[in-house]
């Protein structure tokens, strides 16, 4: 009995072949059913299936036998430590919360087709993959799987002019980035011949500056910094941090709002774990090559995301821009290089993905009443009637958006606070002050939403419709889990931190 | 006995949670009942005041340490824990602002109407929090509090204040403080990475170098002008004042002031004594050149609320001068000065609010001689008047003279030039006083005149006793200090 379970896990990803397997069968399960002579829309199948399955994927991974090192399978590619762990168990739980919450939104748009389902599907493997990558193909593997099914789902609205353009931006742009990262990947393989971060990791911590100071460090690292930076240019890319921002704003506006919200709240978390593989173990080494790049790309971020959403009148792209500028938060604290950095990072990463979710949900869940229901994209003024609407919903959306502004005694205060720690803690001085003078500026737009719902009496306004019967249990559960995690933050210090040991282990 | 006690030791903890439990019960009373709702506010704020007048009951003036101390284990991790404690520089300032949150709750008795519930508990939030500030022993946790209160205090001003710049208003308050306070934050952080705590009784202990300790001061102070508010930035204040509904503006000026001043007292001069020194020129200069700019600016003003405004830069300014006096007479005359600060300012915010109750108006020019047809009012007004001018007799005058008597040991020409200010102190009130209780009625404008009914005698006795007796015999007020003020600038090292 032990023994097999033994044999099993060592075979390792057990967790993900049951979920492109489950896939498969969803796939056959929806083509034979849609092609039935009664053509039933199967789309609330398909959706309640996909969260079965993510359900149990997460039952599935909780049994394992893990430790701090990890352990490394198919032939050292795929690696099974905390990190990867706690990533999937976090993508998994909050894409099921979103697929709960865009049920009626796809119901209102009319995308009638299930593979969309499948396409979300296909790129939460995506996800897993790349979490647990030890190898640059693999990852790259992992990236392209995610990024082509998020082209997909950008471009699903067969009928919105915009939804078209958003998916062919994205598309283009993001292939491009691709290629420069697999250029920059085979410049590392033409340089060290191993594509391994284990291998990396061991190749190139000795030019960690002090710390052996006898070996010859007969390496070039010239030519290795320019395959970083093409790397790094890269995966920032996809990350949207400025100045490489530019298509977010555009794409995440233009794409149904059903894909925004996977593109903003779990996308980041999946390249910032690969970012933080790459760059925090394996090339730690040449940590003064990399590392004034991010913190001059991370305050720009700050201050663009900052800056630009002031002048923003719809509601998406405001939660875009400000978006960018927590990024910009997250890689000052990973540009610092230290223990802390990748724990900030780690802590920041989570409470921004929950504010996030429970943000999106909300936006999500409200729906104007109008005679062309598809047309959902709320202006800042809309929210003007919600107190009178939805009160508890005004209520949920205002403590939110304080905790996303960092305002004390929120969450929120207490990670961006340990940011500014870690950076001062680094000598970082100037982009502490930088970045906390545009937080002050940011602030004013979150507190502009909050003066629209509460401080203007207006006698005409959009109405809502009334939520359905599971909508406020999510918005509610998101939101408490989120609102009085400031009781004990404790839980997030310990987490993060046994998750960053991975990276000290020499 | 013992249960009796126990109760005392924890009374800080007690004091903190009857708030929130009181504004939970309100989360659970419906929204048409405004009659219960108003009771179960009165209830609340009286018992929390009551326990407050227990914390001076049971002070020993004997010791400058801190007493009442209690210590919750919160965040280990980062070494941040709930400590509180008071000593007898912030012992008056909770009884102050237990006080008038429950003056401001009787204030408001008939003239919020929509909203009644979401108010209530804003206001119980708020004197949760500030109850926070003022007792809390560690920097992290007080920087917390201070930023907390500007949450329910933007939504009092944007919700229920008046109409017309009310928007404008609230951004002023919000982003200014939030602006000065987010480099005490930087500041703090530095703190915390070099010394590994944010505990205030180790803070005290430990040194910073010269160089440190003058960025910090700096950064400490960007956040405590705003909140005084020293000249530059002072321009929120007439904004948030004339926009806040009347028991806004009674917290604003009775309480939120007073956090400048409480922060620099309890942070800036004990943790920097050396930089404290070095900057007080520049100190000087901006307190000495507010008290007269904005005297100046008081008398041109043509709204009842903006004067009074103006007069509260002016007194805080002057208490910023005898708080960097570094000796113990100018010490103590700055915080019995915004003790009584707090109760004047905050009584003729309140004089102001029975008019516009009545009247719905704030111009000065539509008042006259309301000495005719509401005499009650006029006397409480004149009292009033001749305290905020520093008539002998009321604590106001207790507090300048002893500021005056302080910073003249270390500096004679800012004294000189800070007494000017009470010259120009009697200049526009008694202006402002003269234009509206004496001459004749302007019936043109006004018709029907009301006097004081029952509420609004009781709120305003409190506050009438009060400065009385700071006036008359302050001993009662300024020997708890004693102890505690000598310490500090014993610890000074100056």
């Amino acid at each position: 009995m032990n023994n097999s379970l033994m044999i099993l896990k060592n075979i390792g990803l057990i967790s993900e072949m049951f979920f492109g397997m489950s896939l498969i069968y969803l796939i056959l399960f929806g083509s034979v059913l849609s092609t039935h002579k009664k053509y039933p829309i199967i789309q609330k199948t398909i959706l309640n299936l996909s969260i079965l399955v993510l359900f149990l994927y997460i039952l599935l991974n909780l049994n394992n036998n893990l430790s701090v090192t990890g352990n490394l399978l198919f032939n050292f590619t795929i690696i099974d430590d905390y990190l990867s762990f706690f990533s999937k168990i976090l993508i998994t739980s909050f894409c099921l919360i979103c697929l709960l919450v865009i049920k009626k939104y796809i119901k209102d748009q009319k995308v009638n087709q299930f593979e969309y389902l499948i396409i979300i599907m296909i790129s939460i493997l995506g996800f897993f993959l790349l979490c647990s990558s030890n190898d640059l193909i693999t990852a790259y593997l992992a990236i392209e799987l995610q990024s082509l099914a998020f082209y997909i789902m950008a471009a699903f609205k067969k009928d919105s002019f915009f939804s078209v353009e958003a998916g062919l931006k994205y598309f283009i742009l993001g292939s491009f980035s691709s290629a420069l990262l697999l250029f920059g990947f085979s410049l590392i393989y033409g340089l060290t011949g191993t594509l391994n971060l284990t291998d990396l990791k061991d190749l190139f911590f000795f030019l960690y500056p002090g710390i052996d100071f006898t070996t010859d460090t007969s390496f070039n690292t010239e030519l290795l910094q320019i395959a970083l930076f093409f790397i790094l240019t890269s995966l920032l890319f996809k990350l949207s941090v400025a100045p490489l921002h530019i298509w977010s704003p555009d794409v995440y506006e233009n794409s149904p709002t059903s894909s925004t919200i996977f593109f903003a709240v779990i996308s980041k978390l999946s390249i910032l774990v690969f970012i933080s593989r790459i760059f925090q173990f394996s090339f730690h080494g040449l940590i003064y090559n990399w590392r004034y790049f991010v913190l001059l790309v991370a305050v720009l971020s700050v201050i663009v995301g900052s800056f630009t959403a002031i002048s923003q009148k719809k509601l998406k792209s405001l939660l875009t821009y400000s978006s960018i500028s927590h990024i910009g938060y997250i890689l000052i604290s990973f540009s610092a290089g230290t223990f802390e950095g990748i724990q900030n990072l780690l802590a920041y990463l989570f409470i921004y993905m929950l504010a996030g979710l429970c943000v999106w949900s909300i936006f999500l869940v409200l729906r104007l009443k109008k005679f062309y229901l598809k047309k959902q994209n709320k202006d800042l003024t809309d929210m003007s009637l919600l107190i009178k609407m939805n009160s508890a919903l005004a209520i949920c959306f205002t403590i939110v958006l304080f905790s996303i502004a960092g305002f004390p005694p929120l969450v929120g205060f207490f990670t961006k606070m340990n940011i500014f720690l870690t950076s001062m803690e680094s000598s970082m001085y100037f982009a502490a002050i930088a970045a906390i003078l545009a937080s002050v500026v940011s602030t004013f737009y979150y507190i502009r939403v909050i003066k629209i719902l509460y401080f203007e009496e207006v006698i005409v306004g959009n109405l809502y419709y009334p939520l359905s019967y599971i909508e406020p249990f999510i918005v509610t559960s998101t939101f408490f889990c989120f609102m009085f995690f400031f009781i004990d933050p404790t839980y997030l210090y310990i987490i993060s931190y046994k998750i960053g040991l991975l990276f000290y282990f020499f | 006995m013992l249960k009796f006690m126990v109760f005392i030791d924890n009374i800080l903890f007690i004091l903190l949670s009857i708030p929130l439990l009181g504004s939970l019960l309100l989360l659970f009373i419906p929204s048409w009942d405004k009659n219960l709702l108003k009771y179960v506010g009165l209830v609340t704020t009286s018992l929390t005041f009551i326990l407050s007048l227990f914390l001076w009951v049971f002070f020993d003036k004997s010791i400058g340490t801190f007493q009442f101390t209690g210590k919750l284990f919160w965040v280990p991790y980062l070494n941040l824990n709930f400590t509180v404690g008071i000593d007898g520089i912030s012992m008056f300032f909770i009884i102050l602002t237990t006080l008038l949150i429950f003056i401001c709750l009787l204030s408001s008795w008939n003239s919020v109407n929509h909203n009644l519930k979401e108010y209530l508990i804003a206001f119980l939030v708020m004197e949760f929090f500030l109850i926070g500030v003022f007792s809390i022993l560690d920097l992290l946790l007080f920087y917390v509090f201070f930023e907390s209160v500007l949450i329910p205090m933007y939504l009092i001003i944007g919700v229920w204040g008046s109409r017309e710049r009310k928007i404008r208003a609230g951004y002023f308050f919000f982003l200014y403080t939030l602006l000065g306070s987010v480099l005490m934050l930087l500041g703090i952080i530095y703190i915390y990475s070099k010394t590994g705590t944010t505990d205030y009784e180790i803070l005290l202990t430990t040194l910073f170098s010269l160089k440190e300790q003058k960025l910090l001061w700096l950064a400490f102070f960007m956040s405590f002008a705003t909140k005084v508010p020293m000249m530059p930035a002072h321009i929120w204040l007439p904004e948030a004042h004339v926009e806040a509904p009347t028991a806004g503006s009674v917290i604003l000026a009775g309480v939120l002031l007073k956090l400048g001043t409480y922060g620099l007292i309890r942070f800036s001069l004990p943790l920097f004594p050396e930089a404290s020194f070095f900057f007080t020129p520049l100190v000087y200069t901006i307190a000495v050149i507010g008290i007269i700019y904005t005297s100046f600016t008081a008398i041109r003003q043509t709204d009842f609320k903006r004067i009074i405004a103006y007069t509260s830069v002016a007194h805080m300014n002057l208490v910023i001068v005898g708080m960097f006096s570094f000796n113990c007479i100018g010490v103590e005359g700055a915080l019995l000065q915004s003790l009584s600060h707090g109760f004047v300012a905050s009584s003729l915010f309140l004089i102001i609010g029975i008019v516009y109750e009545r009247h719905h108006t704030r111009m000065v020019k539509y008042y006259g001689g309301l000495a005719h047809v509401m005499p009650i009012y006029t006397i409480y007004f004149l009292f009033f008047t001749m305290a905020n001018i520093g008539l002998p007799g009321t604590g106001s005058f207790i507090g300048e003279f002893l500021i005056l008597t302080g910073s003249y040991y270390l500096n004679t020409t800012v004294t000189f030039f800070s007494a000017t200010g009470m010259v120009l102190g009697g200049c526009y009130s008694l202006w402002l006083f003269n234009r509206i209780s004496y001459g004749n009625l302007k019936t043109q404008y006004l018709t029907h005149f009301v006097d004081l009914n029952y509420r609004e005698f009781i709120i305003l006795f409190p506050l009438f006793l009060g400065t009385l007796i700071m006036g008359v015999y302050p001993s009662i007020f300024l020997e708890p200090m004693h102890m505690s003020v000598n310490l500090l600038l014993e610890n000074m090292n100056i």
